[in-house]
């Protein structure tokens, strides 16, 4: 059975190439363009793993990844975060939030990929 | 769905989010402190860099990221916004919507304007940066790959055993989110993972575990081309959390060592050397690094690297000679200054003088009987003599790169002569005053080319006589009473004596019937016009070598002998001074005049018995101690005029392994003697050497004890000569 993968992120085409990316490489993708629309999206489904952004409207990165840690379903899911190298403070909030994987913005889809297999292969 | 379709959402999504950056931007304008406003701004540039690096629009990233940088600044409050900051956002704005439609292929935009445009909105933006943001010129080599997690794989050597594996992972992994079984298998899709042995001792009675935390740990063998690196990375998300320790399989420890070996010099730390060749990553590095912190830095990183199991001891150890080798070239670079030869002779001219000065002013306290003044003048001149012996030492260099380039001209030159010859060193640190060393190379390539011609035989002949098929060239260097000893030997055939003898005869060298003995019938190759070849190769036997051999040396104030066992080999010894500036003299007095012998020569004075007095020229010598003692009397020699001194005495000199005694009316004791060459008039006077100026102003002449010696050899067996002729005279006149 394929692992499932949650993408997060206000970028429509984001979410799109690397959903392109993932279910190439054989994954389910999910997506979701904001931490609140994501958290609606996690009761009753099984992720393996989350890629999520950190700065976004309604609800961002680290307070999404902070709410996921609180669901018994899903508090043991990877989270990958997106940052950018401008980001180190976000960085270190993220990772006391939970969140201990992390891929630098702008990222090639290759990247992505790499970093996902060392966590959930498909 | 398609890339294509993805740029198409791409490009609207980012038309989209400029548009609401522009009515962000328009809000701020009015309200400068709305903090959502210039979030929203930001949010915008950072989306469309973000998605922009998906689909390659380096353009894009690179425009944005400066923009980006200084937004992020403006959202701390590092920048002030302000209609300056606005104003410039917008225009930023509407450029990146053509950087947009550029990639969208909709509108033909000149790029020629665009880029003008670019530029001139990257100065604006300059104009904010503080010098943290970087310059646009920086830009190129910034964007898409730095700190991304891709696994680089390096050319690292495949070798047949398996990297190990030893894991452990912290109580939080689950937690985390990390699962330890991802990370296993990803590792199998490095390479072949043999074996994994999972280690579950950590694991507490069922009533005190937390089903939430992990508690095991694996050893895992992995076999694969991946490198260290590459290995580690597959950890990166978990590192914090657990103990890694990723040990290089053995075969592969050579490898390291290799690679250490091979690195450049400019790396001087053990831990940057671990790094560069491979076996340490990165990451393990600042872990031992912070270890050796926390424990005082007492323990070296080589050491901790090797109990955390990191690399192997003999890795460390190829490091640590490589850092030594690293130091000790530095270290050697440090220690040289360079200088100019002349600068050199300069001084040592000057402590020349100073020593002739100083000896004058000795001279002058003696006169004076001064006491305390003859002190001073003793003290000052010990210390002259310091001077001069450490002004002598600058000149001195060692024999080693000379007879290292040697190194070549045997190699090429057996290959030329079809013989396989080895070069044995040995004395290579022994010094000798660099003029020295300058002039000593024609005649030493002159000796080695002759001694790999004609002394060493073909491989075929040498082994007919049970020799090694590989012949042995040797260059030796020692010192030895105050001279340096530089002998070229080889375990060649010798010299043929008779053959010499035959040509020396042939060529009216010697005359026909003359009884010589095997080593003067030697020392007959280094005359003018001598050749004993029977084939005049290109590389010697052409019958100039030797003799021209010996002036060089000669001229050098040195001597060159040669010993040579029949099947065993030939040896030459060439015997120089050990500088040619200022030398350790003895002063003697003969009449009115001083001569000075080298020190080093000078082994005792005698007084000269009065049987030896009244001794015939062509018996001179005397019973030292029940050995025979030739001599020669200076006064008779320099033809000195006047009376011999009522009583004489004898200093017995030595060189090149012979002794013999010469006669001089006072001994002056020792005197350090800086050494005038003799002007052309007197290059023919036997027996002199050079000249000096002593403390009071007056001329010594430095005597050529070689010579000497030689002379009173000769004389005595001349003398034996006679004597047998005259035997044969009475044992005619016996018969008659």
């Amino acid at each position: 059975m394929a692992k499932t993968i949650l993408v997060v992120d206000d970028s429509s085409s984001l979410r799109q190439v690397v959903g392109i990316a993932l279910k190439g490489a054989g994954y389910d993708v999910i997506e979701a363009c904001d931490g609140k629309d994501a958290l609606g999206k996690l009761p009753g489904t099984k992720i393996h793993l989350i890629i999520s952004d950190v700065n976004m409207p309604n609800m961002d990165g680290i307070t999404f990844v902070k709410e996921v840690k609180k669901l018994p379903q899903h508090k043991f899911v990877p989270i990958i975060m997106l940052t950018t190298e401008s980001q180190e403070a976000k960085k270190q909030e993220g990772q006391a939030a939970g969140a201990k994987a992390w891929v630098v913005k702008p990222f090639q889809p290759a990247q992505m990929l790499a970093a996902v297999s060392k966590l959930v292969l498909p | 769905m398609n890339l294509d379709a993805a740029l198409q959402t791409y490009i609207v999504e980012s038309r989209e989010l400029l548009q609401s950056m522009e009515e962000s931007l328009l809000r701020l304008e009015r309200q400068p402190d709305d903090a959502d406003a210039i979030n929203a701004t930001f949010r915008a540039i950072h989306t469309i860099k973000g998605s922009a690096g998906l689909f390659g629009l380096d353009d894009i990233v690179r425009f944005t990221h400066v923009v980006e940088s200084l937004l992020d600044r403006a959202r701390d409050r590092q920048v002030p916004v302000d209609d300056r900051l606005t104003a410039l956002m917008l225009d930023c704005g509407d450029h990146i919507g053509h950087l947009v439609d550029t990639a969208a292929g909709e509108q033909p935009v000149d790029p020629l304007a665009l880029e003008t445009r670019q530029a001139a909105l990257l100065e604006r933006l300059e104009t904010f940066s503080p010098s943290s943001v970087p310059r646009v010129t920086d830009m190129a080599s910034l964007p898409i790959e730095r700190d991304v997690v891709v696994a680089r794989d390096e050319a690292v050597p495949v070798g047949n055993g398996a990297w190990h594996i030893s894991l452990r992972f912290g109580r939080d992994v689950l937690r985390n989110g990390m699962d330890p079984a991802s990370f296993l298998r990803y590792l199998a899709t490095l390479g072949d993972v043999i074996s994994t042995t999972t280690l579950a001792d950590a694991i507490p009675d069922a009533a005190d575990m937390d089903p939430e935390s992990c508690y095991l740990g694996f050893e895992i063998d992995l076999r694969g081309a991946a490198s260290k690196e590459t290995i580690e990375s597959a950890f990166e998300f978990v590192r914090e959390d657990c103990q890694i320790h990723i040990l290089p399989p053995n075969s592969m420890v050579g490898a390291f060592v290799g690679l250490i070996a091979e690195l450049p010099e400019s790396i001087e730390r053990i831990g940057e050397i671990l790094v560069a060749s491979g076996a340490v990553t990165h990451a393990e590095l600042v872990q031992a690094l912070a270890e050796q912190e926390a424990s005082g830095g007492e323990p070296k990183v080589g050491e901790i690297l090797i109990e955390e199991q990191v690399i192997q001891q003999t890795i460390v150890q190829a490091a640590l000679d490589k850092q030594k080798q690293v130091k000790e070239h530095k270290a050697a670079d440090g220690k040289l200054v360079r200088v100019q030869a002349d600068k050199l002779d300069a001084l040592i001219n000057l402590v020349g003088e100073l020593v002739i000065a100083g000896a004058g002013a000795g001279v002058l306290a003696r006169r004076h009987g001064d006491g305390a003044l003859q002190e001073a003048t003793a003290l000052m001149s010990r210390l002259v003599e310091e001077i001069r012996d450490g002004a002598l030492r600058l000149r001195m260099v060692q024999i080693g790169d000379t007879f290292n380039r040697f190194q070549r001209v045997v190699r090429d030159v057996s290959r030329e002569l079809g013989k396989d010859i080895e070069l044995v060193i040995t004395g290579a640190d022994t010094e000798l005053d660099k003029t020295v060393v300058e002039k000593i190379g024609d005649p030493l390539t002159h000796l080695v080319r002759n001694a790999m011609d004609h002394g060493i035989e073909s491989a075929e002949r040498r082994q007919a006589v049970g020799k090694l098929a590989k012949g042995r060239l040797m260059l030796n260097a020692y010192h030895d009473s105050g001279s340096i000893v530089i002998e070229v030997g080889d375990d060649g055939g010798g010299l043929n004596r008779d053959k010499i003898l035959g040509k020396a005869v042939e060529r009216g060298i010697v005359a026909a019937g003359a009884s010589l003995s095997d080593h003067e019938i030697y020392q007959l190759i280094f005359e003018a016009g001598f050749s004993t070849a029977d084939q005049v190769s290109d590389l010697s036997g052409r019958g100039v070598g030797m003799d021209v051999v010996r002036r060089n040396i000669e001229a050098l104030r040195g001597t060159v002998e040669l010993d040579s066992m029949p099947g065993v080999g030939t040896t030459v010894r060439i015997r120089l001074p050990l500088t040619l500036a200022i030398i350790d003299g003895f002063l003697v007095g003969v009449g009115e005049a001083a001569y000075v012998l080298p020190l080093e020569m000078v082994l005792e004075c005698v007084e000269l018995p009065e049987a030896g007095r009244e001794a015939p020229v062509h018996r001179a010598y005397v019973n030292l101690r029940g050995e025979v003692l030739p001599f020669v009397r200076l006064r008779d020699h320099f033809e000195v005029q006047g009376q011999a001194e009522r009583r004489e005495n004898i200093v017995v000199v030595h060189y090149g392994g012979r002794k013999a005694g010469l006669v001089v009316d006072r001994l002056m004791g020792e005197f350090q003697t800086v050494i005038k060459p003799l002007g052309k008039m007197f290059s023919r006077v036997q027996g002199i050497s050079g000249s000096t100026i002593l403390g009071t102003g007056e001329v010594a002449l430095i005597l050529d004890v070689p010579s000497l010696i030689q002379q009173a050899a000769v004389r005595e067996s001349a003398h034996i000569g006679l004597f047998a002729q005259g035997m044969a005279d009475r044992a005619s006149v016996s018969v008659q």
